[in-house]
């Protein structure tokens, strides 16, 4: 076995040129595949943390029928209980209840429909990081007597400053029309702006006077230390409270659940494109390596090697010569996915605009995982395997006696 | 008891379109010990009679033993097996594995008989020794001559311990006082050591050297005959 590796080892530097070609290939070929993926998980994986953080959570939980009806009345039932039991839950970083309405916000200029999101202002800056968004102005906790936090284009759009006051119009828990005036306390920006045009905040207690004469809220945003746990305490609290439906981040965004099918799926196809590239090129040098030879094989099985034993030497000097390429495009890819990761990647030049149009940021980090790597490296494996299957099959064909002649 | 064997062998290539008939009932015995040429015209079936002895080919009807199996009917695998064990080979070309020197050129018959470390160590550096060739252990095949290579091929035959040693047209590719000195080693090895060799040649100063000449014309045996040998001594 070890002399079988050694001669294995030394033809592939019986044609440096050649062998040189393919490693090149592998190299760049991994390479370029690694880093494009890291990238586009990267992408993804920012995109995922910014939802989650800044609004979405890892669970949310509603009147059974809200998300669908979005009715005013259709509250959480028992909420203070809930919240019991999310303070004592030990998978719970924090949480936060929401009052929600859909409305229009109106200035002197224009109106139009916004999302209306009343906020504890204790504990929302606890759940999600919106708050870091601020872009100008005050938060929330503002002195003014009725602040609202609106996007920095959407003020644009109504033609309003801080200071200035904006009309919210929006139905009662009696499905009755209600408005009241608010005043401006600050700007934010997110990298989406969609959601900047449509998304308007004021404190929770405000829009619950001015909606229900009782303590109510609409979601409860759930933070986890663990995303991993969000399907089992999902399924708890649907279990303990059944008059009110949790839902994980997956079930509630489909933006979230496309993009996180879809990013595990980019890597493999990337890599799969790549394989069969390497493939044919190590198909075409095992078959050139074989063919020049033929009488140095015959000679082999001539003298007692066993075909089992040939075989073996062919997918070593297969699998040793790319896995050297391996090792050096891995070596490669992880110099580059570490200098992107300290310095980032900024798309803007490749029409990074239109990303932050829907929500991505321009400045990518790249992310992956050490498993991706070990994928990697056994999808390298396979495909030498596999490519040097047919070539093997030639030199088992070889007859010693046709080719030991001349 | 003949260590190998023919009976009745024939060989015909491409039966179904123009037949060559390469052996014609060929039935020979050779003995242990013995040190025996194949002589002939080109074209007049050596080569394919080797083949057939060491098992490299298939006979179209008649049988191969060796040492009393019949090694004809054995499949591929037990075919190659029973090659690396009880045949030994020395080619015309391509002996030699390029990648290897010439010490792991004789080990790696051992290695494949998984023989012990030190056993193929030994073995390989004192039959280097014998043809002459203990100062090139460490040579590989392109840094080697004709006739060095040669003799790396026959230490190679040796080291595996085989029942009996085929060479087809050893010297065909060395200068004559190289094809001497082959010839020397390969003859002192049989007196010696009792090796059998078979060996095919054109060259007339080899096949003096021989003691039984069989001589094919057309793929039949012409003649068979025992000769006296003046033995030369080498150093
Ligand atoms: N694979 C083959 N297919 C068809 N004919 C073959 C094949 N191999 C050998 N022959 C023919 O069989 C006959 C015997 O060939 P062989 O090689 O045994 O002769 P030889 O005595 O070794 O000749 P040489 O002295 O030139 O080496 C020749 O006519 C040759 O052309
Ligand atoms: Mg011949």
């Amino acid at each position: 076995m070890k002399i079988i590796a050694a001669i294995a080892w030394r033809n592939i530097w019986r044609n440096p040129a050649r062998s040189g070609v393919l490693i090149a290939a592998i190299v760049a070929g991994l390479w370029a595949g690694i880093s494009v993926s890291s990238l586009s998980n990267g992408l993804i994986v920012q995109r995922f943390n910014n939802l989650i953080e800044q609004d979405l959570t890892h669970l949310q939980i509603h009147h059974p029928h809200y998300l669908a009806e979005r009715e005013p009345w259709m509250v959480v039932l028992n909420a203070d209980s809930i919240f019991l039991f999310l303070e004592n839950d030990e998978r719970v970083r924090s949480f936060a209840g929401r009052v929600l309405s859909d409305g229009i916000i109106q200035s002197p200029v224009t109106s139009t429909g916004v999302q209306i999101n009343g906020i504890d202002i204790q504990r929302e800056p606890l759940t999600t990081n919106f708050h870091l968004n601020l872009s100008e102005g005050e938060y929330l906790d503002s002195n003014l007597p009725n602040p609202v936090i609106i996007g920095e284009r959407l003020a644009q759009k109504l033609q309003m400053e801080i200071g200035n006051r904006v009309v919210l119009m929006f139905q009662d828990t009696g499905n009755d029309l209600a408005s009241a005036a608010f005043q401006i306390a600050g700007l934010f920006n997110t990298s989406s702006r969609v959601y900047d045009e449509r998304n308007v905040f004021v404190r929770a207690e405000h829009l619950n006077d001015l909606i229900s004469a009782d303590a109510i809220v609409h979601e409860i945003a759930v933070i986890l230390h663990d995303a991993a746990d969000a399907d089992s305490l999902t399924a708890q609290i649907n279990h303990t409270f059944d008059e009110v439906k949790a839902e994980t981040w997956y079930e509630l965004s489909p933006e979230l659940r496309y993009m996180s099918d879809f990013g595990n799926s980019v890597t493999f196809y990337v890599m799969v494109v790549i394989m069969v590239a390497l493939a044919f090129g190590i198909l075409n040098t095992m078959l050139m390596a074989i063919f020049e030879r033929m009488r140095e094989l015959g000679m082999m099985i001539a003298i007692g090697m066993s075909k089992a034993r040939v075989f073996m030497l062919i997918m070593l000097e297969s699998v040793m010569l790319t896995l050297t390429a391996a090792v050096g495009g891995m070596l490669l890819a992880w110099l580059s996915v570490r200098y992107m990761q300290r310095n980032g990647v900024d798309l803007t030049v490749f029409g990074g605009d239109s990303l932050l149009e829907f929500g991505f940021d321009p400045l990518i980090f790249p992310f992956i995982l050490a498993a991706d790597y070990a994928a990697v490296t056994l999808l390298v494996i396979c495909t030498a395997i596999l490519a040097s299957i047919y070539p093997s099959i030639k030199a088992l064909r070889l007859n010693p006696g046709d080719v030991i002649r001349e | 008891m003949a260590i190998v064997q023919t009976k009745n062998l024939s060989k015909v290539y491409n039966p179904d379109t123009v037949p060559v008939h390469a052996l014609r009932d060929v039935s020979i015995s050779i003995e242990k010990g013995e040190f025996t040429s194949i002589v002939g015209p080109s074209g007049s079936g050596k080569t394919t009679l080797l083949n057939m002895l060491g098992g490299l080919d298939k006979p179209s009807s008649g049988s191969v033993w060796v040492n009393g199996k019949e090694i004809t009917s054995m499949k591929e695998s037990d075919l190659i097996d029973f090659r690396l064990y009880n045949i030994g080979f020395v080619f015309q070309h391509y002996n030699l594995i390029p990648v290897f020197t010439a010490h792991e050129n004789v080990s790696f018959i051992m290695l494949l008989q998984n023989r012990s470390k030190k056993e193929i160590k030994e073995r390989a550096d004192e039959l280097l020794e014998e043809v002459g060739l203990g100062d090139r252990k460490n040579a590989r095949p392109v840094e080697m001559s004709g006739g060095q290579q040669q003799r790396v091929a026959v230490a190679r035959a040796l080291a595996s311990e085989p029942k009996f040693i085929l060479a087809d047209e050893p010297t065909a590719n060395l200068d004559s006082t190289s094809a001497m000195n082959l010839l020397d080693i390969m003859s002192r090895m049989n007196r010696e050591q009792n090796v059998t060799f078979v060996f095919s040649t054109h060259d007339q100063r080899v096949i003096d050297r021989a003691r039984r000449v069989i001589t094919m014309v057309d793929g039949a045996i012409h003649k068979d005959e025992y000769q006296n040998v003046e033995e030369t001594k080498t150093g």
